[in-house]
């Protein structure tokens, strides 16, 4: 608040005052001496102009001293108002002073106004502030919520914004990171001079996109889709440089799991179709000596066909379910009679292994709700790996049991087999995928768990379960509801 | 001229093992048949057979790795083969120098044409 000074003219008049009363009290005193009545027609004047004088010196003190404590008065006002400090009206009666009071009290009025308006802009500013806090948390999470790494450098090539995926893609402490180099935090020395070339570089040329490998903390080798954007500043250059990498490594390994998924389908589908071809060919060529091998031909050519069928089944199957496009009809089912079902179809192929299959199925009638077909399916692909990947004379066992508390059925097929490294346990539902050191042992379109995984859990809200340890063999399930 | 002449036929698949081995023995050739690389393998430095026709995609041992093993073993080196892929395999100048394969053939092939280029490879050995 302005303070303002109140300049108040005081005892300049004094001395002239005095001066009137004296010789209006001489004229007073020299009248007593003479007679009125005597008085000549120039004394008479000069009588009327003593008494005059000195009235008007009294009435001129007598303001004089009113002025004085109005003065004070208003004097006090004010030093309360800077001593309490916060402005107040002065009441001031005193008339000789009312013009300086009204005149202060305008000013107080206009202060008050002043203080009034700079409130409601800082209660302004304050909402502003806080709209600008908010904005920025916001942000914030959104930058700390991608899993791309977002790197913003300014004008000096510095860090002023990072996030988490960027702390781990480039190994820096996040906490630590705003202000610092670039040149500094980062040890790849493609991105430091990328970064700095886009800075430079003008900001007509807003984006860029590459591909760029850089060697990660934990050493290994991670492949970034890279967009450079330039933050817009004055005179055509760049104020800073936006950087986001984009993990490529995912969608190169899918891409490759992709490619590796039509070579192994296109040999799945090919291997029953050459046998066809050739048998044909034989029959049409004559090469069956006899209508017995005729009949043989004949035999394989169904079977293999049926095979080919099979094999579309399963790829189609699978990618329905994956999108929702498999007609599902829940019902109630016995488990264990899908169970036999499925051991009693594997039973010949184990049995060419020299494989014991057992199952230990109670025969209380454990019902749960299920499409039969796809779970069947299911239960045929865990015990078709089990003979593949379990060498001749191995064991394998289906067993079942009842968890009374949770309601739910747990069946578990376990085999004497080659076992899944630990390094490939977390991969082996995921669709194509195949254990690079079990690929001799079988042959497999890495189609089969996977499909499996999607049945119990897509189809039957259940739990699938697997454990292996190499050399000693797998265990492979699922864990169901059972119905009241 | 299939007189004498062996051929060791090698693949998992027992429909084909079946009838390559039922066209090369109706042309007059004495044939051996292998179930997978290993078995092979042993065959082919047992018998030294004339020649040598594999799968490709085969357990224990692929049939590039088998044609490489028997082409650095000095008693098997000069056995010719014929390589049957189903997994469209193109056949490279060096494959012939590194493991004696002469021909592939892709799956799914015709018994006809595989006899006629046994035949064809055998000539040319001879």
């Amino acid at each position: 608040m302005e303070k303002e000074s109140v300049n108040v003219t005081r005892g300049k008049y004094i001395p002239l005052l005095v001066l009137l009363m004296i010789v209006g009290g001489a004229a007073c005193l020299w009248a007593g001496e003479v007679n009125l009545r005597t008085l000549t027609t120039v004394q008479m004047p000069l009588f009327t102009a003593g008494i005059l004088f000195f009235l008007a010196a009294c009435a001129g003190l007598l303001s004089l001293a009113n002025s004085r404590t109005g003065q004070r008065r208003l004097a006090r006002n004010l030093s309360q108002m800077v001593n309490q400090g916060k402005l107040a009206y002065v009441d001031c009666p005193s008339t000789t002073v009312m013009g300086l009071t009204a005149a202060v009290n305008d000013a107080v009025s206009y202060a008050e106004r002043a203080v009034d308006d700079a409130k409601s802009r800082v209660d302004e500013i304050a909402i502003e502030l806080k709209v600008a806090l908010a904005a920025r948390h916001h942000a914030e999470a959104i930058l700390h919520s991608i899993s791309d790494a977002v790197l913003v450098t300014d004008v000096f090539d510095e860090v002023v914004l990072a996030n988490e995926a960027a702390a781990k893609a480039f190994g820096f402490n996040l906490a630590e990171s705003t202000r610092s180099p670039i040149d500094k935090l980062l040890k790849d020395q493609k991105m430091i001079e990328l970064i700095r070339d886009m800075r430079q570089g003008s900001t007509r040329n807003t984006r860029r996109i590459i591909e760029h490998a850089m060697t990660t903390p934990a050493g290994g080798n991670q492949a970034f889709k890279v967009t450079f954007a330039a933050v817009p500043g004055q005179d055509n250059k760049a104020a800073g440089v936006v950087a986001v990498l984009h993990d490529m490594t995912k969608e190169k390994e899918v891409a490759a799991m992709k490619n590796d998924f039509v070579s192994h389908v296109s040999h799945e589908l090919r291997t029953p179709l050459a046998s066809i071809k050739a048998y044909v060919e034989m029959l049409i060529d004559g090469e069956a000596e006899d209508e017995k091998t005729e009949r043989e031909f004949y035999d394989i050519i169904q079977s293999e066909a049926n095979r080919l069928g099979r094999l579309i089944d399963n790829i189609l199957n699978i990618s329905r379910i994956e999108s929702g496009l498999v007609k599902i009809n829940k019902q109630p089912h016995s488990l264990m009679v899908i169970l036999k079902e499925a051991v009693e179809v594997i039973t010949p192929q184990s049995t060419l292994k020299n494989i014991t299959l057992t199952d230990k199925l109670p025969p209380v009638f454990y019902q749960v709700l299920a499409d039969k077909d796809t779970l069947y399916q299911g239960v045929l692909n865990l015990l078709s790996n089990a003979v593949k990947y379990t060498p001749d004379g191995g064991r394998i066992s289906v067993v079942t049991s009842i968890d009374e508390a949770t309601r739910r059925v747990t069946v578990k097929i376990t085999d004497t087999g080659v076992g899944i490294p630990p390094k490939d346990l977390p991969f082996v539902f995921d669709k194509f995928y195949r254990v690079e050191a079990n690929n001799k042992m079988a042959k497999g379109t890495g189609l089969g768990l996977s499909l499996v995984k999607h049945i119990v859990e897509t189809v039957h809200q259940g739990t699938i379960l697997a454990e292996s340890e190499v050399g000693k063999g797998s265990c492979f399930g699922f864990e169901l509801d059972l119905l009241e | 001229m299939a007189e004498n002449k062996r051929i060791l036929v090698a693949d998992d698949e027992s429909h084909i093992l079946h009838v390559v081995s039922l066209k090369l023995r109706n042309a007059g050739y004495d044939v051996l048949t292998a179930r997978d690389g290993q078995e092979a393998y042993d065959l082919a430095v047992a018998e030294k057979p004339d020649l040598l026709i594999t799968d490709y995609h085969m357990p224990q041992m692929s049939g590039l790795e088998l044609c490489q093993k028997l082409k650095q073993d000095p008693s098997t080196s000069g056995i010719p083969a014929i390589m049957l892929s189903a997994r469209g395999y193109h056949l490279e100048p060096q494959d012939t120098e590194q493991s004696g394969i002469l021909r592939m053939l892709s799956k799914p092939f015709s018994p006809r044409q595989l006899l006629a280029t046994v035949n064809e490879v055998l000539n040319r050995a001879a």
